[in-house]
């Protein structure tokens, strides 16, 4: 076999192959799986940037390969390689036990998530994608706690509920276009049988980006799961790989309309929205991020609905922002809970003065998913503001409704990363909290990088992401109907910022002293700590919000409460059927034969 | 590079955006004086304040984190300086992009706030933490009406995002203003910006008779002067923006530029009135004000504005 011409295998089988081998691996060699796993991680990326460069590449070299590196696909690629790799750094100083194990599972999403975005095929897309699912499972309960184990099966069902409709889907698109290769299937949408074919990939998509109504488990699975395992599949991977099946399907594989676009445009306007309103008042660190990794999905969705080159440019653009900054949100929050222990947010407070490098790196990516200039965040969702105004511009009224919704929701997130940075760590610490130490270096290492590469895709958003990564997906040029330079501002807020250190230098230390605190001239000793996890109760009394909230803690939103009752409602009548009485059972069989016969004959 | 600094740092930025700032601060206190039959301060007492906190001792409060403690002043007057150049170029140039347009400025208004919030919470003082959790709730309120609002002039000037293609606009067709949609829109706007400014009623994030001052409690010093300038930056460039946005713009000739400061004075005096003859009201009820008639009277604004009203 040559490298070259069986490169794409290798990229897809060896991190598969390497992960069955950490499987194995016996108990006295446990320790190599960290550095096997590195060296994958680090050859993965190597050989998502070669893609990246080479595109576009086939495999096998036939008339309708296997595997097809495109824009799309290389852009995945590469994000789908920098996360493994952050994140394994990150779990050598995170994970404790079950290391083979936990890094096996690690490497074995990383070759199916890069084969499922490589698959030219639709069958091998669906079985890398169902495999997806599966390892989900495995690293959510890799700590099998009851909670653990709970939060996984629901993920499990609802990814792999919404994975037979895609095999559904699939199965009509195959009717429709009788292949199952991807590249040149172009399927209008005219018919019922396209759009349900459309659908069930669609949700699908939904699902495993996280998308309201199907998002119940991610809230779930962020609450319970290790928090590296969070920032790897439903922070990142699932996101890439989510929005890579949505542009794939809307851009390539279905020719879209206005009625398909309304579609996208009403579930990423509603997701956003509804998901950052419930995370406002969350008291759980971990399940408050994950109800954001819920609404940034809103924003892609958003964006790509509004079928012009610069909302779906910005769409992929918050792709790769989002799972830039949330993946970072993450890793911190697992920084804190492993040195404090919960991930509560009243247990918590003050500990920007213990964790100084973990507190920066959030403070950024809090500032850089709240939309904050010259972020990437703001940049992606300047992009997405600007693709729904154009969309306006066609005589369509309601981009009205998806731009307040998209900028409310900014201000929405905002909230609730004020809220979060006060409860974890600004204001007072707390008992607990002031025990608290800065993470190793494995673990801070890639909060930092995270966090400097929001920084920097923000300031050099034009010349790096935009025009290396998201433009060739494209195709068209991106024009930009408003103004922004993130590189201008940056330096003059630079200036400014160093003027007022000098004047801060020349000024202050020559007459600053340390003083308790001022609360209304009493003992600030004898106040309450506030730890800010009631922040937002006002809104709660706010009679449309309050009712909102008791629906969502009564579960009356989440899928997975709604099909169990809905199935059980079945059941209560189909469990008559078969009260095992042989009989029964041959009356039922004796009339399908005659409803079979009867068909026949009728349609001779 | 150096050109944009002059523009950042002395001319339309920092010096002069501060200066009239504290001008409209000192407009404030007169007002607010005469009518409460008192004399009031001369013109210059708002700049000896300033000039007198630079003086002063920096008192810092032990449990505080430092850094951002520090560090958040400096954001906060980056953040409304950046945006007052923004605004203010366009209107010296309104052909020409510089840095920002209407969304850049919007979200770079949000900065001050936010760092004086975050600043607040580093102090580690109960009631800082209190009074920003009530300036957050008070921001998502006013925030809902304040963007639909921003459609209109949006919509009206055919989709543009542009500062400069909004005054364009306006100058072939007259200024927003002068139809039912952009006076509906125009008063949703002063309202907002009463809030962002924290005017009375809407001041119970400081609410100095109940909090202390809330966010601003442990400030002393060189870093209050920072903050209280971010603030008179803002109070140039809110009424600034809403000039742009619905009388058409600063023309730069003698007559335009008196047009102009009439209309910061009358924005300003309105805005004093208002605060003058109102009672503080409670957040909850600043919460529900504003999701209720603000926002009923932007969604009829936009509604009219789409057919052309």
């Amino acid at each position: 076999m040559n490298i070259a011409v069986d490169f794409l295998l290798y990229a897809v089988a060896v991190p598969i192959v390497a992960g069955i081998v950490c499987l194995i691996m016996p108990e006295k060699l446990k320790i190599l799986t960290k550095f096997l796993a590195l060296l994958v991680t680090l050859a993965s990326l190597a050989a998502s940037v070669r893609m990246l460069l080479l595109k576009p590449l086939y495999w096998p070299p036939v008339p309708v390969p296997a595997l097809i590196v495109d824009n799309l696909s290389a852009l995945a690629g590469l994000g789908i390689s920098f996360f493994a790799l952050i994140v394994t750094v990150y779990s050598f100083g995170y994970i404790e036990k079950n290391n083979g194990r936990y890094f096996g599972y690690l490497l074995m999403t990383l070759g199916s998530a890069l084969g499922a975005v490589l698959a030219n095929n639709l069958i091998l897309l669906v079985a890398f994608w169902g495999f997806l699912a599966v390892l989900l499972y495995l690293l959510v309960t890799i700590r099998p706690t009851a909670q653990a184990s709970a939060s996984a099966k629901k993920a499990l069902i609802i990814v792999g509920g919404t994975d037979a409709l895609m095999i559904f889907g699939i199965g009509l698109l195959w009717k429709i276009s009788g292949t199952f290769a991807m590249e040149g299937t172009r399927v209008p949408l005219n018919g019922v049988l396209p759009y349900a074919a459309f659908l069930c990939v669609l949700i699908a998509s939904f699902a495993k980006a996280g998308a309201v109504p199907f998002h119940s488990w991610l809230p779930d699975v962020a609450q319970d799961g290790p928090a590296s395992v969070t920032a790897y599949l439903p922070a990142s991977l699932d996101k890439l790989l989510g929005i890579y099946l949505l542009a794939r399907i809307s851009l390539n594989l279905f020719i879209m309309n206005g009625i398909s676009n309304s579609i996208l445009l009403i579930v990423g306007a509603f997701t956003i929205v509804f998901a950052v309103a419930i995370a406002l008042v969350q008291h759980d660190f971990k399940r408050l991020l994950g109800y954001h990794a819920v609404s940034q999905v809103g924003y892609m969705i958003l964006g790509i609905g509004t079928a012009n080159p610069i909302g779906i440019a910005g769409g992929l653009f918050h792709m790769l922002n989002n799972a830039l900054y949330k993946s970072c949100l993450f890793l911190g929050a697992g920084a804190v809970e492993k040195t404090i222990g919960t991930s509560d947010l009243s247990d918590l407070g003050g500990l920007s003065k213990y964790m100084p490098i973990t507190f920066i790196s959030f403070l950024v990516a809090s500032l850089a998913i709240s939309g904050i200039p010259p972020l990437n965040g703001f940049f992606s969702k300047w992009m997405i503001y600007q693709g729904i105004i154009e969309s306006g511009s066609g005589k369509n009224p309601f981009w009205i409704v998806w731009l307040i919704a998209a900028m409310f929701g900014s201000a929405l997130t905002i909230a609730s990363f004020i809220k979060l940075l006060h409860a974890v760590f600004l204001g007072r610490a707390s008992e607990r909290a002031s025990r608290a130490e800065e993470a190793g270096v494995s673990m801070t290492l890639p909060m930092v990088i995270l966090a400097a590469t929001c920084i920097l895709f923000g300031i050099f958003a034009f010349s790096v992401p935009v025009s290396l990564l998201i433009a060739p997906v494209i195709g068209k040029s991106i024009s930009y109907i408003g103004t922004w330079s993130p590189d201008m501002a940056t330096a003059l807020i630079a200036a400014a910022v160093l003027l007022g250190i000098l004047v801060y230098l020349l000024v202050a230390p020559r007459k600053a002293r340390v003083v308790s605190s001022f609360v209304g001239g009493e003992n600030p000793e004898r106040f309450d700590r506030v730890a800010g996890t009631e922040f937002y109760n006002t809104i709660r009394e706010v009679k449309a919000m309050g009712s909102l909230y008791s629906k969502e803690e009564s579960r009356s939103f989440d899928i997975y409460d709604l099909s169990g009752k809905i199935t059980a409602l079945f059941t209560r009548y189909l469990q008559k059927l078969t009260n095992g009485v042989l009989p029964t059972y041959i009356v039922w069989g004796l009339i399908g034969m005659v409803v079979m016969f009867i068909v026949f004959f009728i349609r001779g | 590079m150096l050109e944009n600094l002059f523009k950042f740092m002395v001319y339309p930025g920092f010096l002069f955006s501060g200066a009239i700032g504290l001008l409209a601060g000192w407009f404030d206190r007169k007002i607010t004086a005469r009518l409460q039959w008192r004399v009031g301060p001369r013109w210059y007492q708002n700049f000896m304040d300033i000039a007198k906190l630079f003086l002063k001792e920096t008192l810092i409060p032990d449990g505080a984190s430092r850094m951002v403690f520090f560090a958040m002043p400096l954001l906060a007057i980056a953040g409304s300086t950046l945006a007052s150049t923004i605004i203010m170029v366009i209107n010296q140039t309104p052909g020409v992009t510089f840095i920002g347009d209407l969304i850049v400025v919007v979200y770079l208004m949000l900065i001050p706030p936010l760092a004086l919030m975050l600043g607040g919470f580093a102090s580690g003082n109960p009631l800082a933490s209190l009074g920003g959790s009530r300036e957050m709730k008070l921001m998502l309120s006013y925030e809902l009406p304040f963007l639909l609002a921003l459609v209109v002039p949006i919509a009206k000037a055919g989709y543009s995002i542009q500062l400069g293609g909004i005054i364009t606009y306006q100058a072939l067709h007259g200024p927003i203003f002068f139809s039912i949609s952009g006076v509906l829109s125009f008063v949703v706007m002063l309202l907002c910006i009463q809030a962002k400014l924290g005017f009375v009623p809407f001041d119970m994030p400081e609410a100095e008779t109940e909090i202390v001052s809330g966010m601003y409690i442990e400030y002393s010093g060189p870093a209050l002067a920072m903050l209280k300038l971010a603030k008179a930056i803002l109070a140039f460039a809110l009424p600034a923006l809403l000039i742009t946005l619905y009388f058409g713009g600063i023309i730069f000739t003698a007559s335009g530029i008196l047009m102009s400061v009439l209309e910061y004075i009358l924005i300003l005096l309105l805005m004093i009135v208002i605060k003058n003859t109102n009672p503080r009201v409670r957040i909850d009820q600043a919460v529900r004000f504003f999701w209720r008639i603000p926002t009923a009277l932007a969604v009829l604004a936009v509604v009219l504005a789409y057919l052309g009203l």
